[in-house]
């Protein structure tokens, strides 16, 4: 498990970068970036990953932030999983994004891993696409032409992929501000305390006079890209948060969900189960958590 | 000279152990926890090339061509080698039976996904792995064995052609009058069971460093070995040298479990030496590697059983057939874990007849191992669950069940029906210990609330015996040829009277060193700080086996107390001569030779030692100058077996009882396990904090083997797990951390009394979870009787159980 020959750059701006990325695209190679290398580290290893040249924005310390901009909260791509784990920034003003990230793997993984990374390796287990989905998410990068805005909806694409360009650096990671009185909650299921999830949901909305508005829900785990439930957001609308339209809201996200993967740990069957589960539970506790 | 060993602590000539017994701080632990221990990936011998080895995609196919061309002429290649290589160097690894073995890489055909095919020696491991990719290989597709029904099928595909066969053993014994306790049984209670392939997983996979001496023909290995003396005597075979021509060196290890697999490893990287003009080759067994074709899998079983039963709930009768799909060949000795039942097949319960239907199989999987415990975790699993599936039918509390049938301690030493002795016990003393640390009145009364609320919560009560300290007759039985076991050290004082044991083996986790350490300190009264325990390399350690079959600790412990009552009569007639007093007068208490009614009157050991050495003109006539004692000690009282395997093999009988109290979800699966609880009896325990250790180990890796841990295979036989992504070994958030509590009866012919203590942990916990996930399911009248049980089999049962949609999700989980 080592792996295979490439070549190896670190630029010192965020400029020296995207000129590197314009220039080796030009050349026609296989260019590859690596953030934290939480996850492709093993990927080239395994030789399932073998670009020519890797790109390392490991000097680029001005991505390494998280801050307020005006109530969006901002985090630099380079920013670690655990920092944002920890900050108090983070929790009061993304909760539900502060605890999709303490789901992530272990300490030790987020240390390594970066927020921008993980977002731009798009693993469909991962848990920060679909809490990009329900939250208000938008994508910072930067290329040639200079920067650009991809709104959550647009940025997964598929399988580990997303719309950003071959030559262009996703910087940060912006969450409109998350409302006081919205409801939120992320449940997955595992098999072990840390594992990629084999099913999971993100759920956000909000709950006037007992009736639920503007529900949101993501599944992760289950398809190519993480996915909006938009049957049992549909059905729900409106409907008294109560565990009955819960439980329903469960059944009708299973029943609608296209064609979940299957792996040797769980069937398609029961990923669609698991997604009912996890939907009905997300819901539940959403609309139990105190506000 | 008869030796007489101590069998108790209490007959160390020392006022009070001052060692033995106590958790005394390990000795291995310093180097370990400051990162100094030479594991054998640290080491680097000059002139060091790298091994890569390419391994076969394809689990059956026929080599047509190996081209190896344009790795030879890449960057950094000193040398590779090929199956043809082989074919002329080598003879197959050794197996058991025999004959059912492979060359160390694939001379004709591949067997299984991940067989070498070929292997590069580069001046680092980046450039050889290139390397292999330049080595073009031609495959002609067989079709796959995959199951042992295939395998058994008439006109199947053969694994090995000249066999004639894919069953490479059947065999069938009977203990008793079997076919008379089944017709007079009121009950028999029989299931089909399914254990599924899982395996050890050390943090170190096996690494060695071979170097050929062209020379003087001598070939030298560094590795992370679990008994080198063995693996001399095999490679010596594979390799076609005289064994004093083959020297181990074992490093110290991160962990083994009985996984390593070295065999292929060194005798590759070996051979890659001796191309290599006789520089050394290291070779690294990287995760990939070990979890595909490593030593790592183990147990992969179909088992049909049944129990006789009388209606009072005696149990007379056990009847097991075991179809043991063992891979693509026996060179992991799979006979001996589908005999290792025989020691303590009846457990821990008065039957007075069984019987075994043993067959092995031939199949494209990668070749199984052994994996601590060797066959009782599954034969174990296999008969408690029996018990449990008899207490539900018989409707009587599954612990009163137990202690209805248990051997009583008046009974040992105790000969089971299949021919075993169990030296000492007192298993009902154990059975209401753990109850009552259990609080089990309590947990029933929280299992009854929880169902009441549609819930399942599951309690098992399950038992072990342990058969402790393996001899080489256990296995002469099912075509082992004969394995000695001894262990052998020496133990020489310094001229200032500083303490050194030569073992034969070194470090690999349970604590060895520091048993031995407190065992020699206590005898010759010295500080613990004063020993020093050092590993010989095999061409000058005494004979000796190492780590396997719970017996180092208690072999070990043999070892230096017959070397040191040796030391004590040399030192006795130095001193009595020095001393100008009858040997007779003299005795040795507490590190001093003293006149028996004047302990005042006397000599230290390390005066005796440093007069030995310095002043010969002192020593009385035929007295060597040499304060040093070797001692190879083997069990005693061993026999050899009848026709029907029956014999005493194991010394000793520890045992156990576990209490596990686990949840199953309802919506998903899920299996939590709640509470758990241990009392045991190994004996003496010479280092306690090491037998809690073992017994911790055991439990997390028996929740990995009944929850966890699973080499799938699709229907081709590729393997579907190459990682841990896949394979999944429990952590710390999944493995309960256990109450225990212990009794101490100690054996009374094993070395102070100490039993074998390594394993029985890993033959309990995954029974104790399988009964009490079927507890919890017996509400369904469903029942999982193959591990492990993973969320999404236990769902499947659900399902059919209709428990799962009917009742809906059930809530938030925190």
């Amino acid at each position: 498990m080592k792996p295979a020959p490439f070549d190896y750059h670190a630029p010192a701006t965020l400029d020296e970068a995207v000129a590197l990325l314009t220039r080796l695209g030009d050349e026609g190679c296989d260019v590859k970036i690596i953030a934290g290398g939480q996850s492709l580290m093993p990927m080239l290893a395994l030789r399932v990953a073998r670009p020519e040249v890797l790109v390392d924005l490991g000097r680029l310390e001005a991505l390494d932030y998280i801050r307020d901009e005006g109530g969006t909260l901002v985090i630099g791509a380079m920013a670690s999983k655990q920092a944002a784990a920890d900050s108090d920034l983070v929790r009061r003003a993304q909760p539900l994004f502060q605890a999709a990230t303490e789901l992530v793997g272990h300490r030790q993984i987020r240390n390594r891993g970066t927020v921008g990374g993980s977002f731009a390796h798009a693993d469909p287990a991962s848990e920060y696409p679909a809490v990009a989905l329900v939250l208000d998410t938008e994508f910072e990068a930067v290329g040639p032409d200079g920067m650009r805005t991809i709104p959550a909806a647009d940025f997964f694409v598929t399988y580990m992929t997303t719309s950003l360009e071959a030559n262009e650096v996703l910087t940060a990671v912006k969450f409109a501000p998350f409302a006081p009185r919205r409801r939120w909650a992320i449940q997955e299921f595992a098999r072990r305390n840390g594992d990629l999830a084999l099913a999971g949901v993100a759920v956000t909305l909000d709950i006037e006079a007992g009736l639920c508005r503007d529900v949101r829900i993501a599944a992760f785990g289950v398809q190519a890209t993480a996915v909006r439930l938009t049957a049992a957001e549909r059905m729900l609308e409106g409907r008294p948060a109560q565990p009955q339209h819960f439980e329903e809201a469960g059944r009708v996200a299973a029943t609608a969900l296209d064609d979940p993967m299957g792996c040797i740990h769980a069937s398609p069957d029961y990923r669609r189960h698991l997604v009912g589960v996890l939907a009905a539970r997300a819901l539940t506790e959403a609309a139990a958590r105190p506000q | 000279m008869a030796i007489e060993i101590p069998t108790l602590p209490e007959q160390l000539p020392n006022d009070a152990p001052r060692h033995v017994g106590k958790a005394v701080n390990r000795v291995e632990d310093p180097a370990l926890v400051s990162g100094t221990v030479e594991f054998i990936d640290n080491c680097v011998l000059p002139g060091m090339l790298h091994c890569a080895i390419l391994r076969s995609p394809h689990p059956h196919a026929r080599i047509v061509s190996v081209d190896t061309s344009a790795a030879l002429a890449a960057d950094g290649v000193v040398a590779v080698l090929t199956g043809e290589d082989v074919r002329r160097w080598c003879d197959p690894v050794f197996t058991a039976p025999e004959g059912w073995g492979n060359y160390c890489m694939a001379v004709d055909k591949v067997r299984f996904v991940g067989e070498p095919v070929a292997a590069v020696a580069a001046s680092s491991r980046y450039l050889a792995e290139d390397a292999l990719e330049l080595i073009e290989v031609e495959y002609e597709l067989l079709t796959p064995v995959a199951t042992p029904e295939q395998a058994m099928a008439s006109g199947a595909p053969l694994v090995f052609e000249e066999r004639g066969t894919n069953v490479m053993l059947a065999r069938k014994y009977e203990w008793g009058e079997v076919d008379r306790v089944f017709a007079e049984a009121d009950h028999v209670v029989s299931r089909r069971f399914r254990w599924n392939r899982v395996g050890a997983n050390p943090t170190e996979t096996f690494g060695c460093i071979c170097q050929w001496d062209l020379a003087d023909g001598t070939l030298t290995c560094r590795g992370s070995y679990q008994t080198p003396r063995f693996m001399g005597i095999g490679r010596a075979g594979s390799l076609r040298l005289p064994a004093n021509r083959v020297r181990i060196i074992a490093q110290p290890m991160g962990g083994g479990f009985g996984g390593k697999g070295g065999p292929r490893g060194t005798d590759i990287a070996a051979l890659l030496s001796r191309k290599a003009g006789g520089r050394p080759v290291k070779y690294i067994e990287d995760r990939m590697e070990y979890l595909l074709a490593g030593g790592g899998q183990s147990w992969d079983r179909y088992y049909d059983a049944a129990l006789a039963v009388k209606a009072d709930g005696t149990v007379t009768g056990f009847r097991v057939r075991l179809v043991d799909n063992q891979g693509a060949g026996a060179e992991g000795y799979g006979t001996i874990s589908a005999a290792k039942p025989l020691a303590a097949f009846t457990g821990n319960y008065r039957i007075e007849a069984a019987a075994y239907d043993l067959t092995l199989v031939a199949t494209n999987r990668a070749p199984s191992y052994p994996y601590r415990g060797y066959g009782p975790p599954p034969h174990n699993l296999v008969l408690e669950s029996l018990m449990d599936c008899t207490a539900r039918e018989l409707q009587i509390d599954p612990a009163e069940l137990r202690r209805r049938n248990y051997i009583r301690p008046e009974q040992f030493p105790y000969t089971v029906p299949s021919g075993n002795e169990y030296d000492s016990g007192n298993y009902g003393q154990v059975l209401e210990r753990v109850l009552a640390l259990a609080d089990y009145p309590a947990l029933r009364a929280r299992q009854a609330a929880a169902r009441a609320e549609g819930r399942l919560l599951g309690i098992s009560v399950v038992n072990t015996v342990e058969p402790g300290v393996f001899d080489w007759n256990a296995y002469a039985t099912v075509g082992v040829p004969g394995i000695g076991v001894p262990e052998g050290v020496k133990v020489a004082l310094d001229v200032f009277g500083n303490v050194t044991v030569a073992v034969g083996f070194n470090l690999q986790g349970q604590g060895q060193f520091t048993v031995a350490a407190q065992v020699v300190a206590d005898y010759l009264g010295v500080d613990m700080a004063q020993v020093r325990i050092s590993t010989a390399a095999s061409d000058v350690a005494m004979p000796h086996f190492g780590q396997g079959g719970s017996r180092l600790g208690v072999a070990v412990t043999g070892a230096i107390l017959g070397a040191c009552e040796k030391l004590k009569a040399i030192f006795t007639t130095v001193a009595a001569h020095v001393l100008q007093l009858p040997a007779d007068d003299l005795v040795l208490r507490n590190g001093r030779i003293q006149r028996r009614d004047a302990p005042a009157h006397g000599m230290s050991l390390a005066e005796i030692a440093g007069l030995m050495l310095t002043r010969s003109d002192l020593l009385p006539a035929g007295v060597e100058p040499c304060p040093e004692a070797t001692y190879v000690w083997t069990a005693p009282n061993r026999n050899a077996p009848d026709d029907q395997g029956r014999c005493r093999s194991y010394l000793t009988a520890a045992y156990a009882t576990h209490v596990a109290l686990v949840e199953i979800d309802r919506d998903t699966g899920r299996v939590d396990i709640l509470d758990y609880s241990i009392v045991d009896d190994c004996g003496t325990r010479l280092n306690p904090a090491n037998v809690e250790g073992q017994l911790q180990g055991g439990v997390a890796q028996g929740v990995g083997a009944a929850l966890y841990e699973e080499y799938v295979y699709d229907a081709q036989c590729q393997p579907l797990v190459s990682t841990f992504v896949d394979y999944l070994m429990p952590t710390i958030h999944e493995v309960p951390m256990t109450r225990k509590d212990h009794f101490v009866t100690p054996s009374p012919v094993a070395p102070l009394g100490a039993k074998g203590c390594g394993e029985g942990a890993m033959h309990t916990t995954p029974a104790a979870i399988l009964c009490a996930i079927n507890d919890a399911l017996a509400p369904l009248g469903k029942e999982l009787l193959e591990t492990p049980a993973s969320p999404h089999r236990v769902w499947k049962l659900l399902q059919e159980a209709g428990s799962a949609i009917a009742n809906g999700p059930t809530g938030t989980r925190t």
